[in-house]
């Protein structure tokens, strides 16, 4: 939309064979820049344990139909080997700028010579070489940084393993932008090296926290706890491969088991009394009616309550000494029983009670947001052709909010996986086991059961749950709307 | 003028005009109000409760159900839930969670927004090339359970040395607020008229120029919408405190938390419940202040961009 190198006045543009030396130069940086990400982060444990699992999934995939092929031991040895003879590869990064400083090399043969005074690109080209000067420093005063802290330990760490490899790559990009800038042609478009460098490089870095949020912690996270839950670790994360075990022992624990059952009563129930109360109230408030600001306002102000206030309140009303069924008894029904605190076998519908107190605001509001947005016209041609009003809704009104329904959905679906705050205070989990969730389970593993590997390993179900629902909406919300 | 149109406002007959007035008493309106009625008895009793037990002494709450109004109204339970409730070893009340909780909630609401915001304008304004790319994994990053992502943050908090303490707190409420203020701010930003953006960029005006200059001024409803948004769910925010402080540190739900499922000691349900309230307040607050822009807030966030 924007792009800021464009903006030159004058005509013609880069030649084909600069260009494509262009796109070279590119090419080896974009390498030496990856495969020295791949080094520094040190992804080799977990893509190594995500292999082993890979696998092993297969070997027992054949194993099934009674095929005996040894997957596994065949890709250790694989690895044992490739580690040996391949250890070249981690001069990979150094090989990649080199070639990327080589074909900068030819670029100048292609140009018309090397120009400073009047280059175009001189400030760009300069503030790369900066960058580079900076890590120099960095690296050049990593024991004085030392000092400074814990950060100031992982700067310095930083500085000294990479601080030569960065700052070289920075050299080779400024060299690559002068050679480009000395360059006579006005351009109208950028050379493909000069688009990546130079275009937008002011919104590149500023949304640099986003990417580096969405690449380190959602994606390198989620792959980083499912690698590791093919291990045993206990305390802390060790890299010992075990295999499918600790799914094996998760799905014969009983406490998971009723996890899962738990989960599923909570949710369905939850789902279908959440969309049809949230339709109902918000139908109600659709109706034209007096004071609907101070109704809404009561309906929704739960929600603004965290889960914990939720579940305490709610553990007090329902309270069998104080609450509900105290009263009940009081009246005169001697032998009411409602115990959803302390009985095991209803204690999940207490909590759903608190849930749906607490939520149902939220479905109401979207869903009356849903029915504000139908066109006025339906309603009148649906009165002309003399349809009540409760199949107007049925058969009209709720096909035309499939999108919201839909949404919601999604919404409430991502949120009852995730329920863990209001058990921990209403129940605490018990009677017993009897309202354990899967949140729960994982917490307790990970960081007071010291079992980080069951930890990851149900967090990864719960993940994978997640998906079955996720993948088809944004197959559907997002696929579709390409295609139409 | 020549009179083109002369019926256009001259009721086409004579006799009583607009709609025909209703009985207040229909049967309808019975239905309609009365269902109301009782589903807001419904929603209000809790917050009844609370209040009503939060007022009675220990004696009257042994004696009395729940929803009896108090004889004597006493606010010596607020004053323990406060400054003298315990947690574990100390025993200074509620006032430590509350001074916790204000200082992770101002630089994490300021730090989130600050960073979203310009997450948000750049990849409405100055889109590059993979941007999509690292915005729909942020987007998925606010449907998958946090507790896949709980333990690699663990590591990074601990690499950083701040694992355990406020300030590491209060990254991890910008981490994990950015998908949903993100999306917030993109959608925003790209129903700015383009045609804005285009003239700042032919006066000569850059990136940050038009962000300070002309973005943000035109923005400060939803800016305010995101204030809503991340004070309620930070404040209210339980997983993250337990995971990521230590007692000395812990917000105000943790310590709640604590201090009402404690196992030791007699159960004092007039303080916890005025403990309960304390928590609630500052949600609560917000809500009722901001009326109509906290429904914007939590529609935004939540329906598709």
């Amino acid at each position: 939309m924007a792009d800021t190198t464009s903006s030159l006045s004058g005509t013609g543009s880069v030649p084909q064979t600069r260009d494509r030396t262009e796109r070279r130069v590119l090419l080896s940086l974009v390498l030496a820049f990856v495969t020295w990400l791949i080094q520094a982060v040190g992804v080799g444990p977990v893509l190594n344990l995500l292999g082993q699992a890979v696998a092993l999934g297969i070997e027992n995939l054949f194993g099934w139909v009674h095929i005996r092929i040894p997957v596994l031991s065949a890709y250790q040895s694989l690895l044992d080997t490739a580690t040996e003879t391949l250890g070249f590869l981690r001069y990979l990064p150094w090989a990649a700028l080199a070639l990327a400083a080589l074909f900068v090399g030819l670029l100048f043969r292609q140009g018309d010579g090397f120009r400073w005074a009047g280059n175009r690109l001189a400030r760009k080209s300069v503030g790369w070489i900066v960058a580079a000067a900076l890590l120099l420093l960095a690296m050049a005063l990593s024991s004085l940084i030392d000092d400074y802290g814990k950060v100031g330990k992982v700067v310095a760490g930083f500085a000294t393993r990479n601080g030569a490899f960065l700052a070289a790559f920075c050299l080779v990009a400024a060299l690559a932008l002068a050679v480009i800038g000395s360059s006579g042609i006005l351009v109208t478009r950028a050379g493909a090296l000069e688009r990546v460098l130079v275009g937008n490089v002011t919104a590149k870095v500023a949304a640099l926290p986003m990417i580096l949020v969405a690449m380190g912690i959602f994606f390198g996270g989620t792959i980083w706890t499912i690698a590791y839950s093919f291990t045993n670790s206990k305390l802390l994360p060790k890299e010992h491969f075990v295999g499918f075990d600790q799914y094996a022992r998760l799905w014969g624990e009983p406490r998971w088991m009723v996890s899962i059952e738990n989960l599923a009563i909570y949710g369905v129930l939850s789902l279908i009394f959440q969309l049809v109360i949230g339709f109902l109230l918000a139908v109600l408030l659709d109706q034209k009616i007096r004071f609907e600001n101070t109704f809404r306002t009561i309906l929704l102000y739960p929600f603004a309550l965290s889960f914990i206030v939720t579940g305490l309140v709610w553990q007090w009303i329902l309270n069998p000494d104080f609450g509900v069924q105290h009263i009940v008894r009081s009246i005169g029904f001697e032998s009411f029983v409602f115990d959803p605190i302390y009985d095991a076998s209803i204690v999940i519908y207490g909590v759903l009670l608190a849930a749906l107190w607490q939520g149902t605001g939220l479905v109401m509001c979207l869903m009356l947001a849903g029915l504000r947005g139908i066109d006025e016209d339906i309603w009148k041609a649906a009165r002309i052709d003399g349809i009540p009003a409760w199949k107007t809704y049925l058969m009209i009104i709720v096909p035309m909010m499939r999108p919201v329904f839909i949404t919601t959905l999604v919404i409430i679906a991502a949120g009852i996986v995730k329920v863990y705050d209001l058990i921990v205070a209403q129940t605490s989990g018990g009677p017993g086991i009897a309202s354990e969730v899967p949140a729960k389970y994982v917490y307790d593993k990970m960081f007071l059961g010291q079992n980080l590997g069951q930890g990851f390993a149900a967090s990864t179900m719960m993940l994978l749950s997640v998906l079955i629902v996720l993948i088809p909406w944004a197959y559907l919300e997002f696929g579709g709307k390409k295609r139409g | 003028m020549v009179d083109i149109a002369p019926h256009a406002h001259q009721p086409v007959a004579d006799g009583p005009r607009g709609k025909r007035p209703k009985p207040l008493f229909s049967l309808r309106n019975i239905v309609v109000y009365g269902t109301l009625l009782l589903v807001s008895a419904y929603y209000l009793v809790p917050l009844y409760v609370m209040i009503v037990t939060s007022l009675k002494t220990m004696e009257e709450v042994r004696l009395g159900n729940v929803f009896s109004f108090p004889r004597d109204i006493t606010f010596a339970p607020w004053v323990k839930a406060w400054a003298e409730a315990c947690t574990g070893l100390n025993c200074d009340g509620l006032s430590r969670g509350f001074a916790n909780s204000v200082w992770i909630l101002v630089p994490s609401v300021l730090l989130s927004i600050i960073v979203a915001s310009v997450n948000g304008y750049a990849l409405a304004n100055w889109k590059f090339k993979g941007a999509d790319i690292f915005f729909t994994i942020l987007i998925f990053g606010a449907f998958i359970p946090y507790q896949v992502m709980l333990y690699p943050v663990v590591i990074v908090l601990r690499e950083l040395g701040v694992y355990g303490t406020r300030t590491g707190l209060v990254i991890v409420h910008t981490i994990f607020g950015m998908p949903i203020l993100t999306l917030l701010f993109r959608n925003y930003f790209t129903s700015v008229p383009e045609e804005i953006f285009k003239a700042a960029r032919v006066d000569g005006a850059g990136f940050w120029t038009i962000f300070l200059k002309i973005m943000m001024p035109m923005s400060l409803p939803i800016f305010v919408v995101a204030v809503i948004l991340q004070v309620t769910g930070i404040w209210n925010d339980f997983l993250f405190g337990v995971v990521y402080t230590k007692p000395d540190t812990y917000p105000m739900t943790v310590q709640l938390n604590n201090i009402v499922n404690s196992v030791q000691g007699t159960k004092e349900y007039n303080v916890n419940m005025a403990a309960t309230i304390l928590t609630g307040l500052v949600p609560l607050v917000v809500y009722f202040i901001s009326g109509k822009l906290f429904v914007r807030g939590i529609a935004a966030g939540a329906v598709k961009g």
